[in-house]
């Protein structure tokens, strides 16, 4: 019986995407073993190619099976339903397009190589990308689309996980947004409020919170971030009650602002956190560091190879 | 969905000295870009280096032009009141001081001439260290673009097409950039003390006119 649940596992694991339950497959199997002793391997080829004649699938379709982003397995071909979430400017020729796909279960980055001749994916709609190839780098899975994969646009409008997962960028923070600093949010919302009016409450109770919107670019891409009072206390030390009080001293909060943009804009950060859309919300920065002049001899040398 | 936020790219203030040619700029809310020889399109730009320069273009214009050094050049700036957060924090800045900017990249036309400009929007006070790391960075980005331009993509035929660059020079200048940084740095004494000599020589010479 071990047996029997083992095949029964397998083949379910290749048609599970397919709305095919396990206990009909039992059904199929233990009919085809016991009734009419076939062979296990036999009975198992059976059931495969029979359910494969019954959902109209082809054999490649099977061999890239239709996978939901969460369960991608570097080294596997299969096939991904997802919404382009982020398309990133090509950094090589050799890459026709690139960015974040997403689905209901998470996220992943994609590649369509130039020489796939594929015809361009935009942002917010929503594709299946047949028969790719995963793999992964720095925790990252991609995709990557290759002359053998199709790029469809689908009608179905997909749903994307909230939950982006963590990301770490260095880039050098290019903007700090007017409403950043010590400011008043509606206790409803979150979002700044002027002269105790929120614009979709109304007038509201609020409170005073220390935080950052801002821009980091590394060349090649921005990212929006948002900041709270623990990073920007690790940053530059100035923590909400110092704040307030820089705030009472000068009667003006915008004295934060200026504080922030004075320590801040300008400076190379590095930062992690949660993806979201295009902002990623903080949970660690820190002002990058490196040390430069061992990595000078490293692209001197690439220079001279060029 | 709102219009992205063009990216502020890494460029020597060589290879955007050379620029003479825009694109884009041509539909409604399109962003205007220089195209530079290395086949960089770009409306924004991040630089940090040496403010060397900072004065009124005419006395009461309220326009100051400034000057950007890095190991290659310089970059032309004008900062007036549609950008007043610059002009506030310039004015807090002495010369010279090393400084991060953020700048939309712009071209002057004058009749034939072409001059390449920048219009600062963020100005703040930097450090030496980050300033190496802009010159390593910056040094890698134009490498991949002299990589490109061997290559076919749309932007490297274009620059190729305007101003046919000479690779070998731009390699030159990324060596060259790259080799201050291997420099010691270190202030020698010997230096300071011939400022302080001039002094002395200037005002030896003042005296002398008493």
């Amino acid at each position: 019986m071990e047996k029997i649940q083992s095949i029964v596992n397998e083949i379910y694991e290749i048609f599970k995407d397919y709305n095919v339950s396990k206990s009909e497959i039992e059904k199929r199997l233990k009919l085809l073993i016991f009734e009419f002793k076939v062979p296990e391997d036999e009975a198992k080829r059976t059931i495969i190619n029979g359910l494969r004649r019954d959902l109209n699938l082809s054999r490649e379709a099977l061999r890239f099976p239709l996978t939901k982003i969460a369960d991608l397995e570097p080294g596997k071909g299969v096939s991904v339903k997802a919404k382009v979430i982020q398309l990133w400017e090509p950094t090589s020729q050799s890459i026709a397009q690139w960015g974040v796909i997403g689905d209901e279960t998470g996220t992943a980055r994609f590649v369509i190589w130039a020489k796939s001749a594929k015809r361009k994916v935009e942002e917010g709609k929503n594709y299946i990308f047949e028969r790719v190839f995963v793999d992964e780098f720095g925790g990252i899975k991609s995709i990557k689309v290759t002359s053998i994969s199709e790029v469809r646009e689908i009608e179905e409008d997909i749903e994307v996980s909230e939950n982006w997962g963590e990301i770490e960028i260095t880039g050098a923070l290019v903007s700090i947004s007017q409403n950043s600093g010590l400011v008043q949010v509606c206790k409803i919302c979150g979002k700044v409020i002027e002269a105790g009016i929120c614009k979709e409450h109304g007038k509201v109770e609020w409170n005073e919170v220390l935080r950052l919107r801002g821009v980091i670019d590394d060349g090649e891409r921005t990212y929006d971030v948002e900041m709270e009072e623990n990073c920007i206390k690790e940053l530059t030390g100035l923590d909400l009650r110092t704040a307030k009080k820089m705030a009472f001293e000068h009667l003006d909060r915008g004295i934060v602002l200026l504080e922030l943009k004075k320590k801040l804009l300008g400076r190379y950060l590095k930062i992690s956190g949660d993806l979201k859309f295009r902002t990623v919300n903080v949970k660690k920065a820190e002002f990058f560091k490196t040390k430069v002049r061992e990595e000078v001899d490293k692209v001197l040398e690439e220079v001279k190879a060029l | 969905m709102r219009t992205r936020r063009e990216v502020a790219r890494r460029v020597f203030a060589k290879e955007f000295n050379s620029s003479r040619y825009k694109l884009g700029g041509n539909a409604e809310k399109e962003p205007v870009y220089v195209l530079t020889p290395l086949g960089l399109k770009c409306n924004r730009i991040f630089i940090i280096g040496a403010l060397i320069e900072k004065e009124e273009t005419k006395p009461d214009s309220e326009v100051l032009r400034i000057r950007i050094a890095d190991p290659t050049g310089s970059f032309l700036g004008f900062v007036g009141k549609f950008d007043p957060e610059a002009k506030v924090s310039l004015t807090e800045i002495d010369i010279p001081s090393t400084v991060a900017v953020t700048a939309k990249a712009r071209l002057l036309e004058r009749g034939w001439r072409v001059i390449p400009f920048i219009r600062p929007e963020t100005i703040n006070l930097s450090d030496f260290e980050s300033r190496d790391y802009w010159i390593l960075e910056t040094a890698k980005a134009t490498m991949k673009r002299i990589e490109m331009m061997k290559g076919d993509s749309e932007l490297a035929r274009l620059a190729r097409e305007k101003y046919n660059p000479n690779l070998e020079e731009y390699k030159e200048m990324v060596v060259s950039a790259l080799m201050r940084l291997k420099e010691e740095v270190e202030i020698s004494e010997e230096r300071e003390e011939s400022i302080e000599e001039s002094i002395e020589e200037e005002i030896l010479d003042l005296n002398d006119l008493f």
